[in-house]
């Protein structure tokens, strides 16, 4: 037994008697126990691996002479981490009385400790088949998550798995064609075999891959189904999803295609007919189209959790597109920006959901006002939306600078500017988030309302704090990233606590994150003791832009949020794709009705007829 | 060497016997049928065994040598079949209520004649049993009393198959014109001369077609919808499950050992292929849960039959995995739907009065998509590696594959999505206690045992393509006289 095997069985042991004991009222915390437990063993495998060397597990069997093995090397942990952190915190979320609400609890336990179990299991494959086995599992836990409210979130649900499904049965082309052409599901023999694959091979397998694992992260144009699918996910899921699940495409990109042989092959590998394109600039282009389209989409949103949402999807872009560079400094920026944004992007769903506990709904009409009722709540939306937008000092910033950079050493101005741009979208959105959530004036129908219990709280803070001090001190991150990266076997990112020094321009958050406290410092003490004396009133007695307020005009500017920008890029979203969606879906239908009316017992005898006189035909001739 | 003899013969006599049985000892009556098959499927058994240490065996009925006496052929490709209907049926008596001596005999028939064509080397005698079985399995479709559409579902089902048949004898009729003999191996051995020209394959053609009506194959199927949704479920599970894959492994045969390097590859692939794109298509559509049944049975056995159009032992291997975890999985899913018959939609919540069957679907379905780690999975694996090894056409073969496994993927998840989410708080379904749950629990439970040992089983399997493509031994033993390259 191996630390490795200590893990899967306590993940598999959490999920049997989750199932079995879920229904009890302490199943909640019995979970975040079960989580931290994991965590813990997890934290002993760490000094298992070195470089590619990773700890096996003693579990593997053999099947028509392929083995198929499993193992956890530095890249897998790093991902492990992120998945058991999310899952216990979410489950803490959901433990109190956030769980009590809820009609199926006991689903919704299982289904998470599913997750965790199916990723660890994925992120452990060390060879194709396994790979493939612990996709599909992934992909179907993730339905069992998304499932449960039925109606809406099943639909979105169905449709999740009906792209789930392609997406896998391109991944089994994709590995039999490798295995066909060297006759092994390992990796070693697949890389091996890299730098001497056919052009036209390795365009089709990177395809199927890309399309495989994009599916799961919602490249462009993949994309349609994620949004509606996480948003219906009951909260706590929801958040847990957002967080990491998506992730589990890049993390499958990764190991196949995207180490440095990968990378080398991928970066001279010309597209035919348009040779001046080569496939690493097409991911690039892909990753930032990510980055920017679903950004924009999100600003439309009117509802918090699918703004959230699209926002992932842009985000995962953003991620591709460190990744994509290729270079030590692109992939360390990649692998943080998925750390970090787990940390605030699961900070800011639950905050969204501990606001849809309290007030109801998340329609960013129906709210605002809300910061004199929740503080809290607020504080932990406005550190998340700070990383999500990348600004200092929270760790978001640290991994974008690190793309930017990336993107500028690598020579690539153009993506340097489709970056900006999609973080311009992002500020943009997540300022429409907080001011419609919490600024502005309260709604009469919540002056009752309460802060959320201590138990939504918590989690909250303890992802925000994480958020903020990974992101002064980038160092204890980049130590973790620097497992992953070796597993991938790049050069590593030479760092310190603070940041890193790079002949181009250092980065120090330590220094950054201190200037701005200082600035904020002098700017509450000229607040609190130079200022006037505070003079409260009541908020619906105000003005803005010359004009008194009263309660009988409200001021509430939530609704048709950026009418001018829209009015100059509204006519830019021309829902294409989703047309090309909706035209295979009744296609399909319409063959399913022609071929159903095909089957009629009395055509059999015509059918039997024609073959024979074709047949017959075929024999006067021959 | 009496073991074959007795596996064809046994259930004949039993088929024939128990009339007077049933008149005269009733308590034993019960018994004898199943007694029949038991015996059967030990016999099974024990060939399979010899047949593991000593390879493939042969035998010569009633001492007549070939070409002109009848051959029977023992390997593991046709025992597997045969344990396979055996069991089957073994199983569907588990948990019958009611014992009928019509429905018994005529399984019986089926079964004896079904063994018989596995079996026999010889073409004749394979079309006089597949007629038996014909006959056999009409007789069963018409078996549920007070049923006018039962009737005339029957009915048209005989027309086809008697189209069919006739096709078949075209067929035969056509190959002895051209070679003058109906033994398999000597066959085998003039084939590439005389048979590999335009009549030969048309020969072909007319063969598949004929056999195509029990194998369910493209355009000679439609009768299946039909049949399947008003004959009993126990018959059902029967003809679709393991006669369907008896047929298959005739056209196996001929494929290999008389088109081995012809072109007839092409036309069996064509059938699979129209096979499983209309019929998987037409059961999106389809409401009826007996039919959504009927049209996914055609749809796998197009799969089956582009697996075994893949030249080679890779296809072979595929087409057995294909065609052994449908006859496990299909079987369950047919005897789960007894009261569950009519629009798929009416099964709302099931799985709060019926939650044992509700995860018997859930799995089977599951395998069927092929979904690891389930068999189903396995057997795809093993398609698609067959499929993209051979590369030219069947690349197209396996696109149109991945196609259809997505409308599979709707159309079952659909159902599926009915049984465990009740939509709209209504009341669940009223079903009454489900009395054909033990068989298909029983299959359920082969079916993860089979996901266990699966390194195992596909082991087994390579062996056993290798020695049915092997041609040469086929001859050597059933055609002494006949040494190959002579």
């Amino acid at each position: 037994m191996t630390t490795l095997d200590f893990l899967f069985l306590l993940s598999l042991s959490t999920v049997l008697i989750l199932l079995l004991f879920g229904r009890r009222p302490m199943a909640g915390w019995f979970a975040v126990a079960a989580y931290a437990m994991q965590l813990i063993m997890l934290l002993a495998i760490w000094k298992g691996f070195s470089g590619d060397i990773s700890v096996p597990s003693s579990f593997h069997f053999m099947i028509q002479g392929h083995q198929l093995h499993w193992g956890m090397n530095g890249l897998g942990w790093f991902f492990a981490l992120i998945t058991i952190i999310a899952a216990m915190l979410t489950s803490a979320f959901s433990a109190g009385e956030w769980g009590q609400q809820q009609k199926n609890m006991h689903l919704q336990h299982v289904a998470m400790a599913v997750n965790v179990f199916a990723m660890l299991l994925l992120l452990s494959s060390m060879d194709f088949l396994s790979l493939f086995i612990g996709w599909e599992l992934v992909s179907w836990a993730a339905y069992l998550m998304m499932t449960q409210r039925g109606g809406k979130a099943a639909d979105a649900a169905f449709r999740y798995l009906l792209y789930a499904m392609a997406g896998a049965m391109m991944l089994l082309t994709a590995i039999v064609l490798i295995n066909v052409r060297i006759h092994s599901f390992q990796f070693e023999a697949f890389w091996d075999a890299l730098p001497v694959l056919p052009s036209a091979l390795l365009w089709t397998i990177s395809l199927l891959f890309v399309g495989a694992f994009g599916i799961k992260m919602a490249l462009l144009p993949f994309h349609l189904w994620q949004a509606t699918a996480y948003s219906e996910t009951p909260g706590a899921g929801a958040a847990f999803l957002n967080a990491i699940a998506a992730r589990m495409g890049l993390f499958a990109l990764l190991i196949v295609l995207l180490k440095p042989i990968g990378m080398e092959r991928l970066q001279i590998l010309a597209m035919p007919l348009f040779a001046f394109i080569d496939a690493q600039s097409l991911l690039l282009w892909l990753a930032a189209l990510t980055a920017i389209i679903p950004t924009f989409i999100a600003l439309q949103q009117t509802d918090a959790r699918l703004l959230l949402t699209w926002h992932g999807i842009g985000q995962g872009g953003f991620m591709l597109l460190g990744l994509a560079v290729g270079t030590p400094m692109g992939i360390a920026g990649g692998l943080l920006h998925i750390l970090n944004y787990a940390s605030y992007q699961a900070a800011l769903f639950l905050a969204v959901t501990a606001v849809i506990y309290r007030a109801g709904t998340a329609d960013l009409d129906r709210l605002g006002g809300l910061i004199t009722r929740m503080p809290w709540t607020f504080i932990v939306l406005l550190m998340g939306i700070i990383g999500l937008a990348g600004l200092p000092p929270m760790n978001g910033f640290v991994s974008k600078w690190l793309i930017y950079k990336s993107l500028m050493d690598a020579n690539m101005p153009m993506l340097l500017v489709a970056a900006s741009i999609s973080t311009l979208g992002t500020i943009l959105s997540v300022y429409k988030l907080i001011h419609n959530i919490f600024l502005g004036q309260l709604r009469k129908a919540h002056f009752t309302l309460k802060e959320a219990p201590l138990s939504m709280i918590a989690p909250m803070l303890i992802l925000v704090l994480i958020a903020f001090v990974t992101g002064a001190m980038p160092g204890l991150a980049l130590t973790i990233v620097d497992a992953a990266q070796a597993a991938l076997g790049y050069d590593l990112l030479p760092h310190h606590l603070g940041g890193i020094t790079w002949p181009s321009g250092s980065l120090n958050m330590l220094w950054v994150t201190g200037i701005l406290f200082y600035g904020i410092g002098i700017g509450a003490v000229i607040f609190l003791f130079l200022g006037n004396k505070r003079h409260v009133t009541h908020q619906w007695d105000n003005y803005a832009g010359g004009h008194f307020l009263s309660a009988k005009t409200p001021y509430q500017y939530s609704h048709n949020f950026y009418p001018g920008l829209m009015r100059i890029i509204g006519g830019w979203f021309g829902q294409q794709v989703l047309n090309i969606e909706m035209g295979l879906r009744h296609f399909a239908k319409l063959l399913s009705e022609v071929f159903y009316d095909s089957y009629q017992v009395v055509y059999a005898s015509l059918y039997l007829v024609a073959a024979l006189v074709v047949t017959l035909a075929l024999i006067v001739k021959g | 060497m009496i073991g074959p003899v007795l596996l064809i013969a046994l259930p004949f006599l039993g088929a024939f016997l128990l009339p007077l049985v049933y008149q005269h000892y009733l308590r034993a009556a019960y018994w004898a049928a199943p007694m029949v098959v038991i015996t059967n499927l030990i016999i099974a058994l024990a060939l399979w065994f010899g047949v593991s240490m000593v390879g493939p065996q042969s035998l010569l009925m009633g001492g007549f040598a070939a070409p002109l006496g009848i051959t029977y052929y023992i390997d593991h490709l046709a025992l597997l079949f045969i344990i396979l209907l055996l069991a089957g049926s073994l199983s569907l008596w588990l948990g019958a209520w009611h014992r009928r001596l019509q429905e018994e005999m005529l399984t019986l028939l089926l079964i004896g004649s079904g063994t018989g064509m596995a079996l026999s080397g010889d073409l004749f005698n394979i079309y006089v049993f597949f007629e038996i079985m014909a006959v056999a399995s009409y007789g069963l479709t018409a078996s549920r009393r007070h049923c006018g559409q039962s009737f005339a579902a029957s009915l048209r089902f005989l027309i086809v198959g008697a189209l069919g048949s006739s096709m078949l004898l075209l067929g035969i009729a056509l190959i002895y014109a051209l070679t003058g003999t109906l033994n398999l191996s000597h066959l085998a051995v003039l084939a590439p001369e005389l048979l590999h020209g335009t009549t030969g394959l048309a020969a072909f053609a007319f063969m598949l077609i004929g056999l195509g009506v029990k194998a369910e194959l493209f355009a000679v199927n439609t009768w299946v919808p039909e049949v399947y949704a008003h004959a009993p479920i126990r018959v059902i599970a029967l003809l679709g499950g393991f006669v369907s894959k008896l047929a298959m492994l005739i056209i196996v045969r001929l494929l290999l050992l008389l088109y081995a390097g012809s072109d007839a590859y092409l036309i069996l692939l064509g059938f699979g292929a129209l096979g499983l794109l209309t019929a998987e298509f037409a059961a999106l559509h389809a409401t009826d849960l007996r039919r959504i049944l009927a049209y996914s049975s055609m749809g796998q056995l197009g799969l089956i039959a582009i697996a075994f159009s893949i030249p080679g032992e890779a296809g072979l291997i595929a087409g057995v995995a294909l065609a052994a975890h449908h006859a496990v999985a299909k079987p369950a899913l047919f005897l789960l739907i007894e009261n569950w018959g009519g629009h798929w939609q009416k099964l709302s919540g099931a799985v709060k009065v019926a939650p044992l069957a509700s995860v018997i679907f859930l799995i089977m379905t599951l395998s069927l998509i092929g979904v690891p780690p389930l068999p189903g999975f396995w057997a795809k694996l093993l398609l698609f590696q067959a499929g993209l090894t051979a590369g030219g056409i069947f690349n197209w073969a396996i696109v149109l594959i991945v196609l259809t496994t997505l409308i599979e993927t709707a159309y079952w998840l659909r159902i599926n999505r009915q049984l465990f989410q009740s939509e709209n708080n209504q009341p669940p379904v009223n079903i009454p206690p489900d009395r054909e749950l033990w068989p298909a629990a029983l299959l359920l439970v082969l079916l993860l045992l089979i996901s266990l040992n699966i390194g195992t089983i596909s082991d087994e399997l390579t062996q056993m393509a290798y020695h049915a493509n092997d041609t040469e031994t086929y001859i050597k033993h059933t055609l002494p006289m006949w040494q190959t390259g002579e």
